[in-house]
């Protein structure tokens, strides 16, 4: 191809109507489908927070059983025999999050977790079942359950870490951290004693 | 170049992760289990295609200057675009998916080819070579896949088939290295060194 010379001018315009067009197909292309995208993640949380407490729906019927099983209560939701607590923390790359069902005696009976950018096979795993079965069991009365390396199943406190995904284990850790502090806040927690129960009603 | 040989290249003489040694991150971070290495293969087959043929369909105009970034502008446009529309009308896909986005847009191949073929090449035949390319790459990846997989989790595509077989009851381990992205590194080198001493024409002086 015989290159030919190109005048700065025409560089210059020539990259101006490059990024202004492709700054408006995105953007009219993300306006539009904004509402359809939104729809699937509001379905997708209800869908993930029904998971927790073993109710598998799909996107279509999720609004209408998490309207029968689920209760939006001050930070956490609840449902028939305990609690749904919300998780938030980051990962190696970006946010990751999850929710925590416990019953009454804050044993968990069910998770779910998931991430908007974990290296698939590592970090990723976190959103798979297999992950998420670990958790129950596990409990979240005296002290948070953290993540360990060959953790040991018996201990109610400790989870198996995921191998070559230790950063993201760790954001796991710190957000259970975070939701245990969060649970002891919340006045019907089992765990509160009787007398201060009473206090903060 | 004859059309066929676009397609058939890549696969062997030509492969861009073996010959052109391209793409050998996404490799690493994405074959420790064969489903995301099969999402990645279809994805990174799918871009460098369109890709190919849009900066070809443009070749022309594009000032040599300010051609690097005029490719990764297509690109990126083109590969967020898909996954918007992914997100809104199929999200179990765009879930798979999501995470890829930033792996194929900094994804060595895509540009390797803008570069070495589409800008200088007419759009049919860019088009072959992004599809001969895509697929010599997924050949790569779903290997390393299949073999990190099963020697690793002792599983493939989930299915636990070293539990199936019994093999546990035995004595039998997994492989934590494999797990690991130096063993992925490992194994294209000796992927490497297997295809250079059939193909003694490839080895340097």
């Amino acid at each position: 191809m015989a290159k030919k010379n190109f005048s700065n001018t025409y560089i210059f315009i020539y990259s101006a109507v490059l990024v202004v067009v492709a700054a408006l197909i995105l953007t009219v292309v993300s306006v539009s489908l904004k509402p359809a995208q939104e729809k699937n993640q509001r379905a997708e949380t209800k869908q993930m927070i029904l998971k927790t407490i073993g109710i598998e729906a799909t996107r279509d019927n999720a609004d209408e059983l998490y309207a029968q099983h689920i209760t939006e209560a001050d930070g956490h939701y609840t449902f028939d025999g305990g609690i749904i607590l919300p998780l938030k923390g980051t990962g190696l790359w970006g946010p990751i999050w999850g929710y925590l069902a416990l019953d009454n005696t804050s044993t968990v009976v069910g998770a779910v977790f998931d991430h908007k950018g974990e290296t698939p096979g590592l970090g990723g795993e976190i959103a798979t079942d297999k992950f998420a079965q670990r958790f129950i069991g596990k409990k979240m009365d005296t002290q948070a359950i953290h993540l360990k390396k060959n953790a040991d199943k018996s201990n109610p406190y400790e989870v198996d870490a995921i191998s070559g995904g230790t950063m993201t284990s760790n954001g796991v850790t710190a957000m259970l951290a975070k939701a245990y502090e969060d649970y002891k806040q919340i006045p019907d927690n089992p765990e509160i004693p009787e007398e201060r129960k009473e206090a903060t009603e | 170049m004859k059309n066929t040989d676009l397609i058939k290249l890549p696969f062997s003489k030509n492969n861009p992760i073996l010959v052109q040694v391209l793409g050998v991150c996404s490799c690493l971070a994405v074959t420790a289990q064969l489903k995301p290495a099969v999402v990645m293969a279809i994805s990174v087959t799918v871009v460098v295609m369109l890709s190919n043929l849009i900066i070809s369909l443009m070749r022309n105009t594009i000032p040599p200057r300010i051609r690097i970034i005029v490719q990764l502008v297509v690109v990126s446009t083109l590969v967020v675009l898909v996954d918007q529309v992914l997100k809104a009308y199929m999200y179990d896909v765009s879930k798979q998916l999501s995470v890829f986005v930033g792996l194929i847009i900094t994804n060595c191949i895509v540009m390797g080819r803008l570069e070495a073929f589409a800008m200088v090449q007419k759009p049919w035949p860019s088009l072959l070579d992004g599809l001969g390319n895509g697929l010599g790459y997924s050949v790569i990846l779903i290997t390393l896949g299949f073999v990190r997989e099963l020697f690793g989790s002792g599983t493939l595509w989930g299915y636990p088939v070293m539990e199936k077989l019994g093999l546990y009851s035995i004595g039998y381990e997994n492989n934590g290295l494999m797990i690991m992205p130096p063993m992925a590194l490992i194994l294209v080198g000796l992927i490497i060194w297997w295809h250079r001493s059939r193909n003694k024409d490839l080895c340097e002086q």
